[in-house]
């Protein structure tokens, strides 16, 4: 149990973005981010318009990746997608890690009993990947970008709830909140706010560990057509439209690809340095 | 060990019962009425053909009463009924399971066969170059979704050089998923492999042995691969699990006639009893591999039957 866990180390900006590893990822991030935002100022055409140039042509002066089967610019739809992407990421993450703290400090100011229960049931499907998890939540809801996002966010929630629990479950055994106790201070104040802020840091941190999967369960979803719906563009759907032509355009399958490939890298870089520099036994043994 | 063994077997059961129940919970997540949201999908349907489907998955009841109907329906070895035909659940699931199976031992296999060797060379060489390539190699491998890598091989390998059918479920069709499958989880396997390996290489008689004289080669294969393959079985269980949920997507690309891709059919169609039937048969497979496993390791390592 994580009871015994050591708590990570304090997580410091600057020291991580000397961190190779972070800093990579952070510049390839910030590419990704910026060209989600201006995406509607940068884009070339308009992503939605049928026609825009010929069918399925190759990518060229007029269009830099090319056209889809419909003549939409691809370069605008690749662009468009980076906000549909990041959009559901950043949603079910936010969503997923409330959640799921709330549940990991319940679980840590629980009676002995229920706590180990509870725990147990965390486990359960915590020991069900997360994105057959999203998969089955969105059967039943029903296809469409905000079920997917509720959906990732659901499936996340045993992750985040464990780590808060690992990390709460420090926290209490610490003097400050006996004495909070002894002086009958309410758990839930307890936990709002003496061991929330305590905590919020390495939460935070850890947080960013789950958008690499929620971005990569989004785009999936998309391609089975669970999630974004055609036309919008989504990476996961642009895959999906384009998948019978893939013969003869490639390129419908090359750029979207490639932007979901280095955004979710770009996450797991940043990811494993965190893990890197927060792992409690000290520097992970790598060169 | 008879007590280690009968409680995790306790566990499992207990596990997989929870389980069935919430994928029984799970039709009340559906918006509005489920049963005219199936039935709108197949067209005419009576108001009688409704209230007997109300009735028939205990929709009527309350949430756990109707919940317990299903846990019981399926401890009878009853999944229901399609919404689409009016098949039994059961069959039309466990008659592509065999499909699904060659599938994931297949991925698994690749998995394995690239994923230890790529976590032993780094470990050998750890901090030296060949530790950073496989390294980074494999955050590569776990940044690339496994549809994208699927619908790339197909591309090249079926369409461009014509190694391979394009979609069909054949001895010949495995080998495009199996790999895609095999590579994006070779890089979980290949992580694991290293840290264990690199926590034995570190042992008092790991440095024993080597002050002994033997060979590198000797220490590595034999002192030190064997208790590392305890610690990568444990892991294996969890690479299996991962590797069913990328599973589903991947059948879906490659056409190939498994659960996934029914499965998927059915989430389409909204044929939610064989969606539930979905679920419980993969949960039930990745409760039973987990514990296999875990048996496995009480076997290997005694230390573990004890806690």
């Amino acid at each position: 149990m994580t009871d015994t866990a050591l708590p990570p180390r304090r997580f410091r900006l600057p020291a991580a973005l000397r961190h190779w590893s972070i800093a990579t990822g952070a510049v390839i991030l910030a590419v990704v981010v910026l060209a989600a935002i201006l995406a509607p100022w940068v884009a070339p055409y308009d992503p939605f318009r049928m026609g825009s140039g010929p069918r399925l042509s190759p990518p060229g002066a007029a269009h830099w990746f090319g056209t889809d089967e419909l003549g939409r610019d691809l370069f605008s739809r690749v662009l468009l997608g980076a906000r549909a992407s990041l959009g559901i990421g950043l949603a079910a993450v936010v969503a997923g890690l409330g959640l799921g703290v709330s549940f990991g400090l319940v679980i840590a100011f629980c009676p002995a009993r229920l706590k180990g229960l509870l725990l147990r049931i965390v486990d359960v499907v915590y020991s069900f990947p997360d994105t057959l998890l999203a998969l089955a939540l969105v059967a039943f809801l029903g296809p469409g970008a905000e079920n997917a996002t509720l959906a990732i966010a659901i499936s996340l929630i045993p992750f985040y709830a464990r780590v808060t629990y690992g990390l709460a479950a420090v926290e209490r055994a610490k003097p400050y909140v006996e004495a909070a106790q002894i002086a009958g201070t309410a758990p839930t104040r307890i936990m709002r706010v003496q061991v929330l802020p305590n905590i919020l840091q390495s939460l935070i941190v850890i947080g960013s560990i789950g958008f690499s999967s929620a971005i990569l369960s989004a785009a999936g979803l998309s391609f089975l057509g669970l999630g974004v719906q055609p036309p919008s563009p989504e990476w996961g759907s642009i895959l999906a439209s384009g998948r019978n032509y893939i013969a003869r355009a490639p390129w419908i399958l090359i750029f979207p690809g490639l932007a979901i490939c280095l955004t979710v890298l770009s996450f797991n870089l940043i990811g494993d340095g965190i893990r890197d520099l927060t792992d409690p036994k000290g520097r992970r043994r790598r060169g | 060990m008879l007590t280690f063994v009968a409680r995790r077997l306790l566990t499992a059961a207990i596990t997989i019962l929870v389980v069935v129940f919430l994928a029984g919970v799970l039709i009340h997540l559906v918006p509005g009425d489920p049963i005219t949201a199936m039935l709108a999908q197949s067209g005419n349907a009576s108001a009688a053909d409704i209230a007997r489907l109300t009735q028939q998955y205990g929709l009527d009841r309350p949430v756990w009463q109707q919940a317990l109907i299903y846990v019981g329906n399926v401890l009878q070895g009853d999944l229901g009924t399609t919404i689409r035909g009016n098949e039994p659940v059961a069959p039309l699931l466990l008659g592509r399971l065999p499909n699904t199976i060659a599938l994931a031992v297949a991925g698994l296999g690749t998995a394995l066969a690239l994923g230890i060797p790529m976590g032993v060379i780094a470990a050998v060489n750890r901090g030296r170059a060949a530790d950073f390539a496989v390294m980074l190699i494999a955050i590569l491998g776990v940044s690339i979704p496994g549809f994208w890598m699927g619908l790339t091989f197909i591309q090249v390998f079926s369409l461009h050089l014509g190694w391979f059918p394009v979609a069909g479920t054949s001895a010949r069709n495995i080998v495009l998923p199996a790999l895609t499958l095999g590579i994006v989880h070779s890089a979980l396997v290949a992580r694991m492999t290293r840290s264990a390996l690199i926590d034995i290489l570190n042992e008092d008689y790991i440095r024993t042995a080597r002050a002994r004289g033997l060979r590198e080669r000797e220490v590595l294969m034999v002192h030190a691969m064997r208790p590392a393959m305890i610690s990568i079985v444990t892991v294996v269980g969890l690479v299996f699990a991962h590797l069913l949920g990328g599973q589903v997507i991947t059948e879906n690309v490659f056409s190939w006639n498994g659960i996934g891709r029914l499965a998927i059919q059915a989430m389409l169609q909204r044929d939610y009893p064989l969606v539930q039937g979905f679920i419980v048969i993969f949960a039930t497979s990745i409760v039973l591999v987990t514990t296999a496993l875990d048996l496995l390791y009480g076997l290997l390592d005694p230390r573990v039957r004890r806690r």
